[in-house]
């Protein structure tokens, strides 16, 4: 991409840039950074999120989390870890599949669409609640008329299923958002290059890897990214379907801080716990953006 | 679509605009959020019928699920306290005390049943919540299986055995236990601890200190998990995946003959599945002493003045209202179905409340146990009893886990 | 070749079989939430995946009256429109120029607007609230949409730059020759050539903001003044006793309208917007 260079005499240009950018800029400083930086401060002190007075305490906390050890923190970063690859292989493989299935052209194409993203608009409450009868009730009804073990297991019961079962509802919830951004890439895709590949003599599954997934470079960076950040934060499908559970199997990172700060009443360690996992976060995203979008392929 | 967002835009702007005023006068507010959703109904009606009485209060009614204790700390640390909010009694009652009024002085806490009052006091004599409701703790059973089987509610530990042998040759599943909830256990739990002791708040205490031990308790050590060994073997297909809607279910067609760790508040819901069915309330069967097999009833819920509201004086003419009116005292029987917290009012006709008020008269009531420790520590042992029911950690490791976390989140450091 | 055109009529067959298959599967939940909000409570539990004995109206009248429907309908509109347009605004301003120049200056910004992506709600929810109690932006329905600028833009601002590099530069140096200044080549220009992407995020942050549950619950929740519609749905479920059948029929009312507009909006995510603007 040829991208003028800022000449010194280009003042404008400079003008420009945070005139456009300001609106932008401003509102995440008070949405976001003001009050991160706020509860920043609460990591440096001893407060059970209750009382008037926070007693500052400098980086205690940060002592006892790296000092201890605390295992119960230790364990939910791997389980987020272990949760985010999968969820990343699945969401994004079955997306983009079921994107360049949903982009051919027929009749109910858009409205397929459609019902391949209604799940994503669910309230969590109500996913929980429906998932938990599919797995219970439903699975139920599935070994009675099959008489397959798998149906009789405990998916949400036992410590190592629940969380395949989470990934698989994760998956399924969050879906539709992703069909929808590589709908978006594909129908960017210009079909004169299409066309003239189709010319050359290439086949349909050598179109797909040789020329419409290099051309994707963007909309896989998107995804990849927004997969990862959605799925280091995980939360709300874990309270909804396991509460953590079975005997603390299934604490993902954010529910671990949640649990310090609010139900344990430790909200300085729980801050300083966020300000951890948000450096590690950091880390990780920044490394897979620069692989990602090294390897796309300018237009 | 331009079009359409503009006309969009434009409306949004008139309406904020008519939005914006409002309100006004010198008429007092009065806010009021607390947890129970499930009372919304009843609540509403509570607060139209004041409006009748002080039509110049206006009470904003807010509530909400599981986030209410999240929500109650964000709001409190942005300076925007409730006027009326909810805790847990017992231990959290100190955990706010900063903030809550001390009403010992007004009608309403003489009127308050002795036994809810007992868990609202703080330091000296002070009273720093009132309830919402009293409840009772125990088994539930499904009286016409008792009878087709032939057999007596068990009251020991044997008994609970054999009578989950014979239930399960006649056909039926003997319990259901919604252990995929971490605040069942505190429920269940709670009667093994008033079974070990004489003075459960002094044995709790000594936990928090990390002086006590469970081997050196046999009802603990011994019966607690031979109890949950039984609801194991003897209870839901799945366990760590029955909740209390599976529960409800189980019990309210008749397929579980006993449901545990429940207690009043399931009877609309087992009654909306079968109308008919026939609810028997009991103790847990605790030890080899049928004496000891007892209900818990109080109440674990607080609701609390904040004591530096801008309308204190409207908050307390209310809540005496509520306490001490012919229609406030009736309200907790007629309107809420609720085990009235005040005394002289008349109580519910409802199968169990009935059954609890005859109980705690003939065999006495045992101590409501679970409010010595916070809602932290109860959910972090329910995640312990978790992992040894789903075989993670065993026995001991269980008892040595939750040892730690009564130190750890509960003890004087905490 | 005619065998060849009925070879692949069969597959094209096939292949609408099975997709249509995997649809309704993949539906399925979303049908039992429809299907459980149409029954009386006792069905419900009793058994959640058979088809209701009759159609229960009666749970949504009630709903409809409870909640306020229409009014807070009125509070979910002004919200989201709010929000919205502030988001598709300021994300594509910025995307655009930091797309267009490549600077250090503009790398900074870059890293700086979308790095909040990163922050976990939960973490910052106390302060939030203190803060926004300051400034005033709590409590009310186009407060709350302001808010909604600064939690949308990151992800906004990530897409569009994105989708930015597809739209190339010569289409804006050759307007900057004829003498637009910046803000008139973005209006008239660009922005034009974004339908697709703009249609992209309005879908996904109306879906978003519509039907978003905790930030509306600590900042509009305490007057029908501002409430919004799934905050009311949420009365409906207590902790411990919850009215499923109303529950479920007050979540179907509330996210209906947001899938309504998606039906509509997804006319707008249409073939090759971009590549007709190189074409012409």
């Amino acid at each position: 991409m040829d991208k003028r260079p800022m000449s010194p005499m280009d003042r404008k240009a400079l003008k420009d840039t945070l005139l456009f950018t300001l609106p932008a800029v401003v509102m995440v400083l008070i949405a976001i950074y003001i009050p991160f930086v706020m509860s920043g401060y609460y990591s440096l002190t001893e407060w059970n999120g209750i009382s008037r007075n926070p007693q500052f305490i400098g980086l205690a906390n940060f002592k006892t989390i790296f000092s201890s050890g605390s295992p119960e923190f230790v364990n939910a970063l791997v389980f987020t870890f272990k949760y985010s690859i999968l969820f990343i292989i699945l969401s994004n493989v079955i997306a983009l599949a079921l994107a360049v299935a949903l982009t051919r052209k027929f009749r109910l194409a858009n409205f397929l669409r459609g019902m391949f993203f209604l799940p994503y608009i669910m309230s969590m409450t109500i996913v929980g609640f429906i998932w938990k009868f599919i797995f219970t009730q439903g699975f139920e009804k599935l070994y009675e008329l099959t008489g397959w073990g798998v149906w009789n297991l405990s998916w949400l019961g036992d410590g190592r299923l629940a969380f395949f079962s989470l990934v698989l509802v994760g998956t399924w919830q969050s879906l539709g958002f992703y069909i929808v951004l590589y709908i978006a890439g594909l129908q960017a895709i210009p079909t004169e290059v299409l066309e003239a590949a189709s010319i050359d003599g290439a086949n349909g599954s050598q179109r797909f890897f040789k020329v419409v997934l290099p051309l994707l470079g963007p909309s896989i960076t998107t995804c990849m990214f927004m997969s990862l950040t959605n799925s280091l934060k995980v939360f709300d499908i874990i309270l909804a379907l396991t509460k953590g559970g079975p005997g603390g199997a299934t604490y993902s990172a954010t529910l671990d801080i949640y649990r310090e700060a609010f139900q344990n009443n430790n909200y300085g360690l729980g801050s300083a716990k966020a300000i951890v996992f948000f450096v590690i976060v950091l880390i990780l995203t920044q490394v897979v953006l620069k692989v990602f979008e090294s390897r796309e392929v300018k237009q | 679509m331009k079009k359409l967002l503009c006309m969009l835009l434009t409306a949004a702007a008139l309406l904020s605009l008519c939005v914006a005023p409002a309100m006004a006068e010198d008429a007092a507010e009065i806010n009021m959020f607390i947890a129970s959703p499930e009372y919304a109904d009843a609540v509403n009606e509570l607060i139209a019928a004041y409006k009748e009485v002080a039509p110049n209060v206006t009470i904003n009614y807010e509530t909400t699920q599981n986030d209410y204790p999240t929500l109650l700390k964000t709001r409190i640390n942005a300076g925007m306290t409730p006027d009326i909010f909810s805790t847990t009694s017992g231990k959290e009652i100190a955990d706010y005390a900063e903030y809550s009024y001390n009403f010992a002085s007004e009608p309403a806490a003489q009127a308050m049943d002795p036994a809810v009052a007992a868990m609202m006091a703080y330091g000296d004599g002070e009273i720093h919540g009132f309830a919402l409701k009293g409840n009772y703790f125990g088994m539930l059973y499904n009286k016409a299986i008792f009878e087709e089987v032939g057999i007596e509610f068990p009251k020991t530990l044997d008994e609970f055995e054999a009578a989950c042998e014979k239930l399960t040759e006649a056909g039926y599943q003997p319990v259901t236990t919604g252990f995929a909830e971490w605040w069942v256990f505190k429920h269940v739990m709670q009667h093994f601890l008033d079974a070990a002791t004489d003075d459960p708040a002094a044995l709790v205490a000594a936990f928090q200190k990390g002086e006590a031990h469970f081997a050196d308790y046999p009802e603990l050590y011994d019966n607690f998990f031979r109890f949950i060994d039984l609801c194991v073997k003897y209870g839901d297909n799945k366990p760590l995946e029955t909740d209390l809607a599976g529960e409800d279910s189980a019990f309210g067609v008749g397929k579980a003959a006993m449901m545990i760790g429940q207690g009043a508040w399931v009877e609309a819901d087992v009654l909306a599945i079968d109308d008919a069915l026939q609810i028997g309330f009991a103790g847990y069967p605790v030890c080899d002493d049928p004496a000891k097999s007892q209900i818990i009833g109080g109440s674990d819920q607080a609701l609390r003045i904040n004591k530096d509201s801008a309308n204190l004086q409207a908050v307390l003419d209310f809540v005496n209202w509520w306490y001490t009116s012919d229609y406030g005292k009736a309200w907790f029987c007629d309107v809420a179905g609720v085990i009235p917290p005040v005394t002289d009012a008349k109580v519910a006709d409802m199968q169990i409340i009935k059954q609890g008020a005859e109980l705690s008269q003939t065999d006495g009531a045992a101590a409501l146990s679970i409010c010595y420790s916070s809602d932290s520590f109860n959910q972090a042992m329910g995640e312990a009893i978790q992992a040894y029911i789903g075989g993670s950690i065993d026995k001991d490791a269980c008892c040595a886990q939750i040892e730690a976390k009564w130190v750890e989140l509960d003890g004087p450091a905490a | 070749m005619a065998q060849d055109e009925s070879r692949s009529r069969a597959l094209h067959i096939v292949f609408l079989i099975v997709i249509i298959l995997l649809a309704c599967l993949y539906i399925y939940p979303v049908f039992l939430m429809v299907d459980n909000s149409f029954k009386p409570f006792k069905e419900i539990l009793t058994n959640v995946l058979a088809l209701p004995s009759r159609l229960e109206w009666e749970n949504y009248t009630y709903v409809i009256e409870k909640m306020e429907y229409f009014r807070l309908f009125v509070n979910n509109v002004v919200i989201t429109v709010i929000g919205i347009v502030g988001i598709v605004v300021f994300s594509s301003m910025a995307a655009y120029i930091l797309d267009r120049r490549d600077t250090r200056i503009t790398k900074a910004l870059h890293t700086f607007i979308i790095t909040p992506m990163l922050i976990p709600f939960q973490t910052i929810m106390i302060t939030l609230l203190k803060f926004m109690n300051i400034i005033h932006l709590n409590g009310t329905t186009w407060g709350l949409g302001i808010q909604y600028w600064g939690f949308g833009i990151p992800m906004a601002t990530f897409i569009y730059f994105n989708f930015m590099k597809s739209v190339p530069s010569e289409i804006d140096e050759s307007a900057m020759i004829d003498g637009a200044s910046t803000l008139q080549t973005y209006a008239l220009i660009i922005f034009p050539l974004l339908k697709t992407v703009t249609a992209t995020v309005v879908v996904l942050d109306v879906m978003w903001i519509w039907n978003d549950f905790l930030l509306p619950l600590l900042m509009v929740n305490s007057s029908p003044s501002s409430k919004t519609l799934v905050l009311a749905a949420y009365n409906f479920v207590g902790s411990l006793n919850t009215k499923w059948h109303y529950a479920l029929a007050a979540m179907v009312l509330a996210i209906l309208p947001s899938v309504i507009v998606f039906v509509f909006l997804q006319r707008y995510i249409v073939d090759g917007v971009v590549a007709g603007a190189i074409k012409g």
